[in-house]
């Protein structure tokens, strides 16, 4: 490797790893902690069977699952001000990041309280407890442990997703990356090491996953399927 | 329920310290009527009456459900013990969230009903540490928590190994012994022989006959009860008409299966 190319690198590499902690990160926890309440709210309506709101989770769930991220952020980004709904990129981006991953997510949500036994929810209900006081602390305790490295997924998936949103001019990893790339002309060299950032960050997540899987476990008193 | 109708007209009436024991062949609506009896099931029309208090079991709200499952508990074929929770915190569960007991109170409440049907030491265990037997204890001994005045018992070992089936049986006739007001469907006829006061029997979603045991097992001339206990005894060996073997029937099944009479309380209005 030659001395400029090395260069190159030990430079961009604090700028895109910084950009990845002050855009991508929060770019990211912010969309998903807003799209698990999303995902939590149409999983309720769905599994509590409420009769409309029912139809437009349904919906909602098949439009953002039949269109692609990207179409969703040029719609709302470059689309909606032409309806005079003008949004920052930032805001606009944590939006429909957290649209898109939310109805995810609630089919997530959804098949894993569902996976929990009926006798559950009975068995609560004979010893007094409410539908709600036994979802909270029957029935969803046990889901969120089945949903837990599903979400997981989706979690990593949107870390990397979050890339797209260089196509609306937010500044985080990707975009910093393009530009030194453009600067400099080592295509392969930025590009390859802005993959390594994210490969970084997704390892932190896998690790945090393993940790969370096994407290869920041990506080769901519940033993696992090993070989 | 489903268009089909399982329970044609059941009619019983429930003393206070009385056990039924629901008894009949499968399909034949013992456990949709208990499961009616306490709201799992909506039933399309009848009522209930408990402790003085009418319900029309079709129209009933919420609360009134709530304000009757209060007084009742049930236990179930599977067990459905939370998953989630310790054995203690099953029996504690129900106390502190639905009733509004003080923690410390309802550990004390929680370890005095393990302590009964013998889990004491099991207090911090969950469910899938348990054998069948002994989740099923826990389970009873959440039933008999919160003092209720009639437990629901359905088919309570039927999901059990056969060596796990005393220790069960053994707890639940100690409630019995102990004037617990208990309706149990159960498929164990010599258990149901030495526990129960009185039988119903059902066939085809009817009620056939409802009388005391020792009628049922001796006088009864009723043809559908005679095939459903010949049945029986030809499957496991044993002669209904014997009464010496009335004592080998219940002791197949349960380690103390005594026949020594039982203190009783009857109360006023304690019909159900």
């Amino acid at each position: 490797m030659n001395q400029r190319l090395a260069e190159i690198l030990l430079e961009s590499f604090p700028r895109i790893f910084t950009q990845g902690l002050l855009v991508t990160i929060p770019l990211t926890v912010l969309s998903f902690a807003l799209a698990l309440v999303i995902a939590m709210a149409c999983a309720m309506i769905q599994i509590a069977d409420v009769k409309v709101l029912r139809q437009a989770v349904r919906f909602y769930i098949w439009l953002i699952r039949g269109t692609p991220l990207l179409v969703q952020l040029y719609l709302v980004y470059f689309g909606l001000p032409d309806l005079g709904i003008v949004l920052p990129s930032f805001p606009c981006a944590v939006l429909v990041f957290a649209l898109n991953e939310g109805a995810y997510c609630a089919e997530t949500m959804r098949a894993a309280i569902e996976s929990v036994p009926k006798g559950q929810l009975e068995a609560g209900y004979c010893v007094g407890m409410s539908y709600f006081q036994t979802m909270r602390r029957i029935i969803l305790p046990q889901a969120f442990r089945t949903a837990f490295p599903p979400l997981s997924n989706s979690l990593i998936s949107m870390i990397k997703d979050t890339s797209l949103a260089a196509n609306i001019t937010v500044t985080e990893m990707f975009m910093t990356a393009q530009r030194v790339a453009g600067r400099t002309y080592e295509h392969l060299a930025l590009y390859a090491e802005v993959a390594v950032i994210y490969l970084i960050f997704c390892t932190v997540i896998t690790r945090l996953q393993a940790f969370g899987e096994k407290r869920l476990a041990r506080m769901n008193g519940g033993d696992v399927i090993r070989a | 329920m489903g268009g089909t109708e399982i329970l044609h007209g059941v009619d019983l009436t429930l003393d206070k310290g009385e056990v039924l024991a629901v008894l009949g062949p499968s399909g034949s609506g013992k456990t949709t009527l208990l499961r009616c009896l306490n709201f799992l099931e909506k039933a399309d029309s009848g009522q209930v009456i408990m402790l003085g208090r009418t319900i029309n079991m079709p129209s009933a709200g919420r609360r009134e459900i709530a304000e009757y499952r209060r007084h009742t508990a049930f236990v179930f074929q599977n067990f459905n013990l939370f998953a989630n929770k310790t054995a203690l915190e099953n029996v504690t569960e129900g106390l502190i969230v639905a009733r509004g007991l003080a923690k410390p109170e309802a550990e004390q409440i929680g370890m005095k009903a393990l302590g009964k049907v013998g889990l004491a030491d099991k207090a911090d265990s969950y469910p899938s540490r348990l054998s069948g037997g002994q989740q099923q204890r826990v389970a009873i001994a959440r039933a008999i928590a919160a003092g209720p005045d009639v437990i629901m018992l359905d088919e309570p070992t039927s999901a059990l190994d056969p060596e796990l089936i005393g220790e069960v049986l053994h707890v639940i006739k100690q409630l019995a012994d102990d004037g617990m007001t208990m309706i149990i469907v159960t498929h164990e006829i010599g258990f149901a022989r030495s526990v129960a006061d009185r039988i119903l029997f059902m066939d085809g979603g009817n009620v056939v006959v409802q009388t005391g045991t020792k009628d049922f097992f001796e006088k009864n001339d009723n043809k559908r009860v005679r095939e459903f206990l010949g049945s029986l005894s030809e499957r496991i060996g044993l002669n209904e008409h014997d009464t010496q073997n009335q004592k080998n029937d219940s002791a197949s099944h349960s380690n103390s299966a005594s026949h020594g009479k039982r203190g009783r309380v009857r109360k006023k209005g304690g019909r159900k």
